[in-house]
């Protein structure tokens, strides 16, 4: 997929030194910015104790004394494997649940066009006007209900509310870069439709899939206040519930260990995301392609 | 004696099992001889609760906030399932995750068995508790009775202080912490307890450059305590004995008048701090005064860094400043209780959980490395040896000996609940202090605020 | 219209696809038939979504209404008390202050957002060198949970030990005492806008630059040759052909930001006095600490309204549009 971006070839023109000044240094600003607390969190990490508030006799931005200590303290003092082990799952499992719906409901709308069909669409969105931070409760008692509290598995079931909607919207953009054509000739040829949906149109939306799987990912790693409601053992949490309870202890934060926690619970996501970078923004494309 | 034909019929009600040896109820002051694990205990023979085969229990608590209340927690629990055989599941959650945990386990019916929650909440899940009479009225007999506040809290508002809905395991205060030399650098050899004198320290503290420090942002303990303080030490209370409210009242113009001649001699950013912001400011040497329990000076006594312990030995906790309280500090205590939920399927079991960890064996070495963090409920522990090691904890000795709560001096429910969790006397502080209304002001709208959830 | 250069080799995935299924004949009975039928395999289609999405939000949401309606507790059922909550809660301070904090919030933040993420997309949109890695990195502040970074800020914000005025004091010489951010209304309110801000510009910008690499750059190219500044390009070419993108994404960030709640609650949770009170946590505050269960649902429930505008605006405003109608219209 050629990158020539429009930007490159109008500024050819202009000189080097105004690039660096337009392009360049604000770049750098918005690195800076977007990166600066990450920084934070990582020194801290690595910080010991006596070091993070005595602003007086160490600077803030270097460690006197790097330790590991904060680690090792959330890896053998705590769950956190585990928290990991079970953060994954979820985001995993949520993640192909709502593929799989998003991937159905897109080609219904998108592929076999029928009346109402930009009205299922938005039906579909009226999923993000519910604000979560009451209905965990009502969830909560249907969770109980369906047998299955304190069970991550809840957590895959109901994930997949927030994410449909923006899966399904990521998909129909995708599928309408699909040249009907390619469909109305196997339809000629004589192939049933789910055939077609399996052997055409999955395999070339595989950058838009990837990308609606790396977003879905993001949110479910993410997500806090359902797996605080419907999980209560230590051992079944998830990393960003978990290393809140663990860590902040009364009014006594252990700023090293929860920073460890927070760069450590980041790594997953951003490795996904470091690996299928160059879909993501493709495909992308493909979903706003009209 | 009155009070042991009521036991002795209520148990036999409630149990119908064994007969109860009541010796006479013991005062305080002339408890009977035997000690049991350093503690003075009366004679009585506990409740037998007939365990229930192949029972298992779930229990959820407060996190702890050092390693010893775990650890102990943890050993006691151990040492249950031991003695009775019954698999007991112990759960550590962070404080403020407790209460929509505790909601969701009350609203579902699913969930643990026991939940250790907060103040108010036995009164608003009480239709969804069991009972804990036996267990409430054997520890009173065993222990010397319990304290004011343990009662207000444990027993059903309206019930006379007799019906048991929960188990009070402890309190924590929130006394002045402060640092000795500083304070003496300012012309004090203790913490005045008049109120003007009060406000003379932290403005001399402020001019040596350490001034104090109190949370007047929506922090969840802090904030709360240091409102209250106001408020009682000034005479002044949010709610009466009908459930009227009265904050608006000259008692509490004072005390808003009050906290606006404070808030100049505290140091910057107060009104956005939360609860661990006091630690964090005392811990780095920029405050020599606040309120808190006793994780300040826990931490910095039992820390690996030395400037810490230096610090540790420079600090000081005493009882706050009474103001015109009479006879008690104006302060009161978050209190954990011990609930036994009715969807429970082995409440016989999680009973005898309850009474075996509230036993001096178990209780006893857990309040000890607590230091001083939690108050004991019983009036028995006041007297074991732990509170005389270090003078420096002895102002949490007796924390649960108070008539003040949150909401006093009205009912304790869901609108008491309501009101510290809403901020609404906090909010009201922080308003007149930092210049954005005046005391009338604030005081008619925190009381209009009151009367919404105090109307019901 | 034109075609990404990608599309062409789709194309020959897509014959040989075709090419290959070719080679198999499956049987012709009535199940096959049955799922050719249209309205069958629609139905089938959406059943997934839809029936997940019925059973996980109708219920709780027709629970959340009901409980709005009547004077529930978090620990007792309560009793039918019709519209009583929401005329107390509309009546109450406290709740007017939230609803303009909330629109101030999300008006601002979006704001915030949208210009600089699409600024940051305008830029990685250029060639680079180290292109993937930055547009990998630049999306750390959306990957890291919510709650973890909110705590980050608290910290960078903190009164007492703020690296930033750790900076302009100790560093720079700029001021001489730190910033209280987070102490008094309107900068408590900016820096919570500042910190979503910084949280969501990865996501505007991602979807940005996705939408500008759908630009031809044939268009810019005739533009330039017409002698169009690069202003007048930004305006007449970028602008409205992102504008289908940037609707949709507008619409999930603002509803997005207008129900935030994690941030707030974990830095300033509503202070002081109620300054950055959103009504996401004015709810939860009201209902679970407060225990008042119906009165924080009939809060929760007077969002919804808001939310609907802000799709509605956007649906008619901005999206009345091809890209919700289909490929027909190019």
């Amino acid at each position: 997929m050629s990158e020539a971006a429009a930007g490159d070839e109008l500024l050819s023109w202009d000189s080097r030194a105004r690039r660096v000044v337009t392009v360049y240094v604000p770049l750098a600003l918005f690195v800076i910015v977007l990166l600066f607390p990450f920084y934070w969190m990582a020194i801290t990490a690595f910080k010991p104790d006596s070091e993070m508030e005595d602003y007086a006799h160490h600077s803030p931005f270097w460690i006197s004394s790097p330790t590991l200590h904060n680690f090792s303290v959330l890896l053998f003092h705590t769950q956190f494997p585990r928290w990991m082990l079970i953060t994954i799952s979820v985001a995993v499992g949520a993640t192909i649940l709502s593929i799989f719906c998003s991937v159905l409901a897109a080609y219904a709308i998108e592929r076999l066009r029928f009346k109402g069909s930009t009205h299922v669409a938005l039906a579909i969105y009226l999923a993000y006007l519910v604000p979560p931070t009451i209905l965990f409760i009502p969830l909560a008692t249907m969770v109980v209900q369906f047998r299955l509290y304190n069970s991550p598995l809840s957590l895959i079931l109901t994930y997949p509310t927030f994410l449909i909607p923006f899966c399904t919207w990521l998909l129909i953009g995708y599928f309408k870069s699909i040249p009907y054509e390619l469909e109305e000739c196997a339809l000629i040829d004589g192939a049933s439709r789910l055939q077609i949906l399996r052997r055409i149109v999955l395999p070339l939306s595989v950058p838009g899939l990837i990308s609606a799987g790396i977003f879905a990912f993001t949110l479910s790693w993410n997500e806090f206040i359902y797996a605080l409601a419907f999980i209560q053992s230590t051992g079944n949490k998830t990393v960003p519930v978990a290393v809140l309870t663990e860590l902040v202890t009364g009014d006594v934060y252990q700023w090293g260990a929860l920073m460890a926690g927070a760069l450590l619970g980041s790594v997953p996501v951003a490795l996904f995301y470091s690996l299928f970078a160059e879909y993501y923004v493709s495909s992308l494309t493909g979903a706003v392609k009209e | 004696m009155q009070k042991m034909d009521h036991l002795t019929r209520r148990q036999s009600l409630i149990l119908g099992a064994g007969a109860l040896g009541m010796a006479t109820l013991p005062r305080r002051g002339a408890l009977a001889a035997t000690m049991e694990a350093g503690v003075p205990v009366a004679d009585v023979k506990p409740p037998s609760f007939a365990i229930e085969k192949g029972a298992t229990l779930r229990v959820l608590r407060p996190a702890k906030f050092i390693a010893p209340d775990e650890t102990w927690f943890r050993a006691n629990t151990k040492k249950f399932t031991e003695q009775t055989g019954v698999h007991v599941e112990l759960d550590f959650i962070s404080w403020e995750q407790l209460r929509p945990q505790t909601a969701v386990t009350a609203n579902t019916g699913a969930g643990p068995d026991i939940i250790v929650g907060w103040s108010a909440d036995p009164q608003i899940y009480a239709s969804k508790l069991v009972d804990l009479t036996d267990v409430g009225d054997y520890l009173g007999a065993k222990y010397g009775g319990w304290f004011d506040l343990a009662t207000l809290y444990g027993t059903k508002w309206g019930s006379g202080g007799k019906q048991w809905i929960a188990i009070p395991l402890g309190g924590g205060t929130g006394p002045s912490v402060y640092r000795i030399s500083w304070v003496k650098e300012a012309g004090y050899d203790k913490i005045p307890n008049d109120l003007n004198e009060f406000l003379t320290l932290c403005q001399k503290l402020k001019k040596i450059g350490h001034p104090c420090g109190f949370a007047l942002g929506h922090a969840v303990g802090d904030a709360n305590g240091f409102a209250n303080w106001l408020m009682w030490s000034h005479g002044a209370y949010a709610i009466d004995e009908q459930g009227k409210v009265a904050i608006d009242s000259p008692e509490m113009i004072n005390a808003l008048n009050y906290c606006k001649e404070m808030y100049p001699t505290m140091i910057a950013g107060t009104t956005s701090w939360n609860d661990a912001s006091n630690n964090q400011a005392f811990a780095a040497g920029e405050i020599g005064l606040t309120f808190n329990g006793v994780s300040i000076y826990y931490v910095l006594k039992n820390s690996k860094d030395k400037r810490l312990n230096t610090i540790a030995a420079d600090t000081n906790n005493v009882l706050p400043p009474y103001g015109v309280s009479k006879g008690h500090p104006p302060m009161s205590a978050l209190v954990i209780n011990a609930m036994l939920f009715q969807h429970s399927k082995f409440p016989n079991a999680a009973k005898d959980y309850i009474r075996f960890m509230m036993e001096a064996p178990q209780y006893g070495p857990w309040l000890a490395d607590c230091y001083g963090y939690w108050s004991n409920p019983l009036k028995a522990y006041s007297e074991m040896t732990i509170w005389d090691k270090d003078p420096k904890i002895a102002a949490y000795k007796e924390g649960m000996n108070t008539p003040y709560y949150d909401g006093y001096k009205g009912p304790i429910s869901a609108n008491s609940s309501a009101l510290a969790a809403n901020y609404i006397l906090v909010d009201m502080f922080a308003k007149v202090a930092t210049g954005n209304a005046s005391a009338k002001e604030a005081a008619s709208f925190a009381a209009k605020q009151a009367e919404r959830y105090y109307k019901a | 219209m034109l075609a990404e250069a990608g599309n062409a080799m789709d194309a020959t995935t897509a014959q040989t696809a075709v090419l290959t299924w070719r080679l198999e004949r499956r049987p012709d009975n009535w199940v096959t038939r049955l799922f050719d039928n249209k309205k069958f395999l629609i139905g089938l289609c959406l059943a997934p979504a839809i029936g997940l999405l019925v059973v996980f939000l109708t219920y709780p949401l027709g629970l959340g209404f009901w409980l709005a309606l009547t004077d529930s507790t978090i620990g007792q059922r309560g009793h039918f008390v019709g519209l009583a909550n929401f005329i107390s809660v509309f009546n109450d301070p406290v709740f007017q202050l939230s609803v303009f904090n909330t629109i101030f919030y999300t008006a601002a933040a979006t704001v915030g957002k949208f210009a600089l993420g699409l600024w940051l997309a305008l830029l990685l949109n250029h060639h680079l060198p180290f292109k993937s890695f930055l547009r990998a990195i630049v999306l750390l502040p959306w990957i890291v949970p919510t709650v973890l970074s909110a705590i980050v800020w608290w910290w960078m914000y903190s009164p007492q030990f703020s690296i930033i005025s750790y900076i302009l004091v100790n560093v720079l010489h700029l001021r001489s005492t730190y910033i209280n951010f987070l102490g008094s209304a309107w900068p408590a309110r900016w820096s919570l806008v500042a910190a979503n801000v910084w949280r969501g510009i990865p996501f505007v910008a991602i979807i940005t630059l996705a939408g500008l690499q759908t630009i031809p750059p044939s268009l810019y190219e005739a533009a330039l040759l017409d002698g169009a500044s690069p202003w007048q390009r930004f305006r007449f070419i970028t602008v409205p052909l992102l504008l289908p993108i940037l609707s949709v994404a507008l619409t999930l960030s603002t509803l997005f930001t207008f129900s935030d709640f994690q941030l707030v609650y974990a830095i300033t949770d509503g202070g002081p006095f109620n300054t950055t009170q959103i009504m996401a946590t004015l709810a939860y505050q009201v209902a679970i600490p407060g225990s008042e269960l119906g009165q924080g649902a009939a809060i929760a429930v007077a969002m919804i309204p808001f939310l609907v505008a802000l799709t509605a605006i956007n649906y008619f405003g901005l999206a009345r549009r091809k890209w919700q109608q289909g490929p027909a219209n190019e």
